[in-house]
């Protein structure tokens, strides 16, 4: 290692625990479009409003099904897309973070004159896609990502030496025999030799092909790396190898990662707080004992439940989610979560679109809907093509065929011929509270309730 | 050829459960620039009545191809089949319940065949069970497509890949019925066994577009639609089977408008149409949510066990293949290296890789950084010398592992293992040992 890496060294281990990067509000919406004009007929919110804190040395953990956002979320984080609103800040001061959650705590039009001009000081110098020129450069060297898959993301038809250099070429760090050498150290590190350094990534196997991309992701000596999925390709052996390897790099380098994953035992294994992520948004937030031990959020209880472990006993039942995601284009009022959990009450956010999924899924009901016509999210008129229909829907709302929550929440229900007029308490979003030093989630529950 | 067959005797119904199929010394080897890979080198299994047996290994130890050979998927050239064969012994469907389950077929709704040579006195051609026994690896492929998706049906890794994008869910699943159960199809329309050969065209989906044409008018019309009725009540119910809310709707759809899970169980219902004797399940969980998996995995052993097939499930996922199956195979490197009851691998695993293997996953009582990895790669598999195939990552192996190949040999309780550890050669030398690390 070079002299000067060695420092950094040094004064990054007397960092550790400070905040590193600090997401506060972000939103990331892709806009679909369609027809011939490609108007946008609506938005996939696929990051909606997550706030949550890195601290240097540590490992957070980010999980979640497939289309939950969290790759997105990683994407904003590293700088490769822009986020919609919101930001995510970088090498904030306590006192800088401090006054950032005073400000952003008022509403907009609320705040003073002052507190606008310090946001934007802030966010100028800190907010990584405001960063220009220098500080954006110095944010590119500082956060660094390995990519799942390490097929797509070496280029075949470059050399190892010209792929693993290529960061300190681009910074303007080495050139020629020097390159070389630093590109072989690199290679040391992460367990490959000089032996590698004239060779083309198809050469290489599935696990040495992730050790050339973690090689890369360390050539500038970065704060920060995002690991989006980085061993889900990969066989469990290699796994353990590739695991391992990050730990050791973690620990020499005082490293800051933010691990990306949808597997719960190597979350269990690697991160030192997990951040649990439902449609978009943060269902739960805690150390990893928390979350293992202690989860307050029936999702993320489903989760744990759902994925088997060796030491587990393997006649105990997997518990299992009922449905599927529901359309981030129109996520569910109240809690996202509702639509799929176990243990919903009455004030978790029972809607129309409820009432619409539930149509969907009966024979011959949906193609009788003619027309949904909606006052607001819990209020609307459904309106079908024959009475029969209207009257089907009409008893299917009183009795057991819905969930019992949803029949308390429905509190004004009216047949016309074919039309249903039906309202339900309208509920705000559920926010997240904490629920002890550090552990978020956003549940109704204060306890999770037994489940059988 | 002298084969070591292991045929372990699990305790339980499944001891008494005739052998459904058998791969016997299989051998599959590609040719490449390189030289001839043996991705499959010597496999030796069997698989009884309505028992799960789980096939698992890294990337590239020959677990897919061996399952593709059964149904000869596998493409020749560049595959070659080197030696040894797949036996099957096939089912009928039930005469006494036509199907339904009665005490006879033991609520399978299948009989087995009996043997044409020895009219079920038991002969070599049978190995003495007196059941039709049939060389999977030497059928002509008109009677192999009968076998197909009837007797024996797969379900793929990636449903999105394995079903096909241009056709309805109806039509994908309708095509086994048309297949395969044609005269069934025939007498449920109530159009005899005889019927106007455009309607037989049109059942086995070999009618041409001016064919079609004529079926699309008034005399034949009615009854292509009784037909048309009767297969869409079949597929709706092979549909409902999987717990597919709403079957009607889904039947009209297209893959893509279906989620990942959703797709898995078309993919299911599709193979289990027919009812068939053997099921092969290759990694049906490695593409979908964790919460999902749960799912599907809770939906096989279901339909399993109440359907009472066979099923070979392939995996890279041990505490999957702990929960759902009955017997283990681990392979490495186109062979098999440990096979047992899955208690038994899993309380006590035999060889070094097994043991590796259950080391490397991460879970609840490992601290972190020290997980036990197995180092090194895969070796290539490019004209093996003949060794140990785990010689080097191994960390008990002395000079007869580098020198001589261990064959799979079962122990006192019919668990076997290939390695020297535990069944040390004749030509005695050095011998491992799990008390002595060599390296």
């Amino acid at each position: 290692m070079t002299a000067a890496a060695q420092q950094t060294g040094v004064a990054r281990a007397d960092l550790r625990g400070e905040i590193a990067i600090s997401v506060r509000d972000l939103y990331k919406h892709f806009p679909i479009r369609e027809g011939a004009l490609q108007r946008v007929a609506g938005h996939v919110r696929a990051v909606d409003g997550v706030s949550f804190d890195v601290r240097r040395g540590e490992t957070v953990g980010l999980v979640g099904e497939s289309g939950c956002g969290k790759t997105t979320l990683g994407r904003c984080v590293s700088g490769l897309t822009d986020p919609t609103m919101g930001g995510v800040y970088f090498d904030l001061t306590t006192a800088e973070n401090e006054r950032i959650d005073a400000i952003l705590a008022v509403p907009e039009n609320g705040r003073t004159p002052e507190m606008t001009a310090d946001l934007e000081d802030i966010d100028r110098l800190h907010r990584i896609d405001r960063l220009k020129n220098k500080e954006w450069l110095r944010y590119r060297r500082n956060c660094q990502v390995v990519f799942q898959d390490a097929f797509a993301s070496l280029n075949p038809r470059q050399l190892v030496r010209e792929i693993v250099g290529r960061p300190l070429k681009v910074h303007n760090e080495a050139s020629g025999n020097e390159l070389t050498e630093r590109v072989v150290e690199l290679l040391e590190r992460v367990g490959m030799s000089r032996q590698h350094l004239y060779r083309y990534p198809h050469q290489f196997s599935g696990g040495q092909r992730q050790r050339l991309s973690i090689a890369r992701a360390m050539a500038l000596d970065p704060e920060l790396i995002v690991l989006d999925e980085p061993t889900s390709a990969l066989d469990v052996s290699v796994q353990a190898q590739i695991l391992n390897l990050l730990n050791e790099l973690q620990q020499d380098l005082d490293l800051t990662y933010l691990f990306i994953t949808h597997d719960l035992s190597v979350i269990r294994h690697m991160a030192d707080r997990v951040v649990v992520m439902y449609l978009g948004k943060v269902s739960e937030a805690g150390s990893t004992e928390d979350i293992f031990d202690d989860a307050r959020h029936p999702y993320t209880h489903a989760l744990l439940r759902a994925s088997p472990d060796v030491d587990d006993d393997p006649d105990a039942a997997l518990v299992t989610l009922e449905g599927s995601v529901p359309d981030p284009a129109r996520p569910p009022q109240g809690c996202r979560f509702h639509t799929r959990c176990p243990v919903a009450t009455e004030t978790c956010g029972w809607e129309v679109d409820d009432v619409v999924r539930w149509l969907e899924d009966e024979q011959g009901m949906f193609e009788t809907l003619t027309d949904v016509a909606r006052e607001d999210a819990f209020t609307a008129d459904l309106v079908f093509s024959d009475e029969s229909s209207a009257e089907r829907l009409a008893t299917a709302l009183r009795s057991e065929s819905v969930p019992s929550a949803a029949r308390e929440a429905l509190i004004e229900m009216k047949t016309e011929t074919t039309r249903v007029h039906v309202a339900f308490k309208p509920v705000p979003e559920i926010e997240l509270t904490r629920r002890g030093p550090g552990h978020v989630a956003a549940c109704v529950h204060d306890q999770m309730p037994a489940l059988d | 050829m002298t084969v070591a067959r292991v045929s372990p005797e699990p305790s339980g119904q499944i001891a008494q459960a005739r052998v459904v199929a058998s791969v016997v010394d299989l051998k599959i080897h590609f040719e490449s620039k390189a030289g001839r890979v043996h991705a499959v080198d010597g496999v030796d299994f069997d698989i009884r009545d309505g028992e799960t047996l789980g096939l698992v290994g890294e990337t590239g130890c020959g677990k897919t191809v061996t399952a593709r050979s059964f149904l000869r998927l596998v493409p020749m050239p560049p595959g070659i089949h080197a030696g040894g064969a797949v036996f099957f012994r096939p089912h009928q469907r039930c005469a006494n319940c036509a199907g339904e389950g009665c005490v006879e077929c033991g609520d399978t709704g299948r009989l087995p065949i009996e043997c044409p040579q020895c009219l079920g006195g038991g002969c070599h051609a049978c190995d003495d069970t007196g059941s039709e026994t049939i060389d999977l690896s030497t059928l002509p492929d008109r009677a192999l497509r009968d076998i197909r998706g009837d007797r024996i049906a797969m379900i793929f890794q990636d449903p999105a890949k394995a079903l096909n994008p241009a056709l309805t869910v109806r039509a994908q699943i309708a095509e086994v019925f048309y297949q395969h159960r044609t005269t069934e199809l025939l007498e449920r329309a109530g159009l005899g066994s005889r019927p106007n050969p455009l309607l037989r065209r049109h059942i086995t989906q070999r009618a041409r577009t001016i064919e079609r044409g004529l079926l699309a008018l008034p005399p034949l019309r009615s009854r292509r639609d009784r037909i048309e009725r009767v297969v869409d009540d079949l597929v709706a119910a092979a549909l409902a089977e999987t717990q597919i809310p709403n079957p009607l709707k889904v039947m009209a759809r297209y893959p893509h408008e279906l989620s990942g899970g959703m797709k898995q169980r078309v993919m299911i219902a599709q193979a289990l149409a027919c009812n068939p004797d053997l099921l092969i399940a290759d990694e049906p969980t490695t593409a979908l949510d964790v919460t999902v998996q749960a799912r599907i995995m809770e939906l096989i052993k279901d339909l399993q066990s109440r359907h009472k097939s066979a099923v070979l499930y392939i995996s890279h996922d041990l505490s999957l293949v702990r929960r759902i199956c009955d017997r283990v195979a681990v392979m490495y490197a186109g062979r098999i290296v440990e096979i047992g009851r899955t208690e038994e691998i899993f309380a006590d695993p035999l060889h070094p890789y097994t043991r590796g293997l259950l080391a490397a996953i991460p879970s609840r009582s490992h601290d972190r950084g020290r997980l036990v990895a197995i180092r090194g790669t895969v070796p290539e598999l490019i004209d093996p010398p003949p060794s140990c195939r785990f010689v080097a990552r191994c960390d008990y192996a002395v000079e007869v592992c580098g020198t001589i190949d261990p064959e799979l040999t079962s122990g006192p309780d019919q668990h076997g293992v290939a390695c020297f550890i535990h069944h040390p050669p004749d030509r005695a030398g050095e011998v491992p040992s799990f008390s002595r690390r060599t390296s």
